[in-house]
């Protein structure tokens, strides 16, 4: 029986998914996360504890109980366990990207380095020490721009500045942030921030699937909520995408070359990018799969779903298709309005019957304290709907969003 | 016979797997054992906690497969939306 090393951080949105996919499939799961399992001496071949920030020694922990009994896969969820991942699959001979393009990957300055010196078109950027005064900091910046940390995920910190003031007090802010307790970096992402051109333009993201060096869209995502700033929350994506043919052929094509510019070749990458007059723009490239419930919104072939899919692969397994089904899908990420507790929910049932609407999943619980953009991380919950186009799928998830209330009191 | 597995399905909760998920302030109960298999609540720090389904297949599933042979499959029927005190707290990385 195949053995499948899943690395899951207590925190991920995506465990379920991936464990359901990986139950699927038979094979034996092990699964690695941040903290101890309360069952891990009970069951210490299924479970340990590895430190995913520290890629290196987790390759050699798991390399000392791959001697004893080995994995045929190895599967980081997210952004916390992409590095750490490669590296215990580089160590072991598994199929994954090389360490060094997953980490360029997880760091944005690197990042735009490599894409820049392989002409894929990426805004103007500096990277900022966070030690220095920020009103100097700003000298030879142009405005607008868009600051953002170098290692976070989901848009946390990523501030919009229109002028001086405004990038002083951004920089201050995204300061102020990576120096939080719930905030884990170091390194250069916790002492510089990054710097970049503002570029006006819709938003979309790319899911895809590199199979030796190749990449293959598995679904092109519109977002049509404007995110002209000050913070960048992402609430809808619909796919397939409503731009014209050329236009996602082109995004294909510049995403492809940015995968190839850090050096990926293996596994999912979740892109996002800019699209104006002078064609798209790559903001982002992830060597992950999307986050949070997302994925719900995607089945492939005679119904897999992308966590079977990123598994199937790692394992080297046969792929009866990459073809998403043909009817349009979509999720809606529910924003935190405002700072406070969550006291309570209605409408729920209300939004379930919005013809179209499959899912309404509450993920916040009540009494928990929510924390908005740009310092939180988190969302009320998610909204999945179906139907027959792309318009109509957007406009089940708005009716879904306004039946819901979250009453919200002060902290 | 399916009251006979209830009765030991409950035995290794009460000896083997509430005792361990309390050093995180979780419990498990017991909802109905059918057909083979075991349908369960998570309630505590397990009730909505972002390594709930690791403890669930990795830890208790296993467990219980393990002692329990007969048994098919374990089911959470919590609603994790309702817990109020997770141990840990999901979000989207």
């Amino acid at each position: 029986m195949d053995r499948l090393l899943l690395l899951l951080p207590t925190t991920t949105y995506r465990t379920q998914d991936f464990l359901e996919a990986a139950g699927r499939l038979g094979v034996d799961i092990v699964c690695a996360s941040d903290e101890p399992s309360t069952f891990e001496a009970h069951a210490p071949d299924n479970l340990l504890t590895l430190d995913f920030a520290d890629p290196d020694g987790a390759a050699a922990r798991v390399a000392t109980l791959a001697a004893r009994r080995p994995f045929s896969a190895v599967v980081g969820v997210d952004d916390l366990t992409a590095v750490a991942a490669a590296a215990i699959a580089e160590r072991l001979g598994l199929r994954s990207s090389a360490t060094a393009a997953v980490a360029a990957a997880r760091d944005k300055f690197q990042m735009r380095q490599c894409l820049a010196a392989a002409g894929v078109p990426i805004p103007r950027y500096r990277r900022l020490a966070l030690k220095d005064d920020p009103f100097l900091a700003a000298r030879g910046v142009e405005f607008p721009c868009v600051l953002k940390p170098l290692a976070l995920s989901a848009s946390r910190g990523v501030i919009r500045a229109n002028n001086i003031d405004q990038f002083m007090a951004a920089f201050r802010r995204i300061g102020a942030l990576l120096a939080r307790d719930d905030v884990e970096v170091s390194g250069d992402a916790a002492q510089f921030l990054l710097a970049e051109a503002y570029v006006p333009g819709v938003e979309v993201a790319l899911e895809g699937l590199l199979m030796g060096g190749a990449l293959h869209t598995l679904a092109l995502f519109d977002k049509p909520d404007p995110l002209e700033g000050p913070y960048f929350e992402e609430t809808i994506y619909i796919t397939p995408s409503r731009l014209p043919a050329d236009v996602q052929r082109s995004i294909e094509a510049v995403a492809a070359a940015a995968c190839a510019a850090l050096g990926l070749s293996e596994g999912p990458v979740h892109a996002e990018l800019r699209v104006n007059d002078d064609g798209p723009w790559v903001l982002e490239v992830a060597a992950r799969s999307i986050g949070g419930l997302c994925s719900r919104t995607l089945r492939f072939g005679t119904g897999m779903t992308l966590e079977e899919i990123i598994l199937r692969h790692a394992l080297g397994w046969p792929i009866a298709s990459l073809v998403r089904e043909r009817r349009p899908a979509g999720v809606m990420m529910i924003p935190i309005p405002r700072a406070g507790r969550l006291a309570a929910v209605q409408g729920q049932d209300a939004a379930a019957t919005v013809p179209g609407v499959e899912e309404v999943a509450i993920t916040a619980h009540v009494g928990q304290e929510l924390v908005p953009l740009p310092e939180g991380w988190q969302y009320l919950g998610f909204i999945f709907a179906r139907a027959d186009s792309p318009e109509a799928v957007e406009a089940a998830l708005r009716d879904a969003h306004a039946r819901l209330v979250f009453s919200i009191a002060a902290v | 016979m399916s009251d006979d597995l209830k009765s030991r399905v409950q035995e290794l909760i009460d000896t083997m797997i509430n005792p361990a998920v309390a050093g995180h302030g979780g419990f498990v109960e017991l909802i109905d054992v059918q057909d083979n298999r075991v349908y369960l609540q998570m309630g505590g720090g397990c009730q909505g906690c972002g390594a709930a389904d690791i403890t669930l297949k990795a830890g208790i599933e296993r467990l219980i497969k393990e002692e329990l042979p007969e048994v098919a499959e374990v089911l959470d029927t919590t609603d994790h939306s309702a817990g109020s005190n997770p141990y840990y707290q999901a979000g989207k990385a």
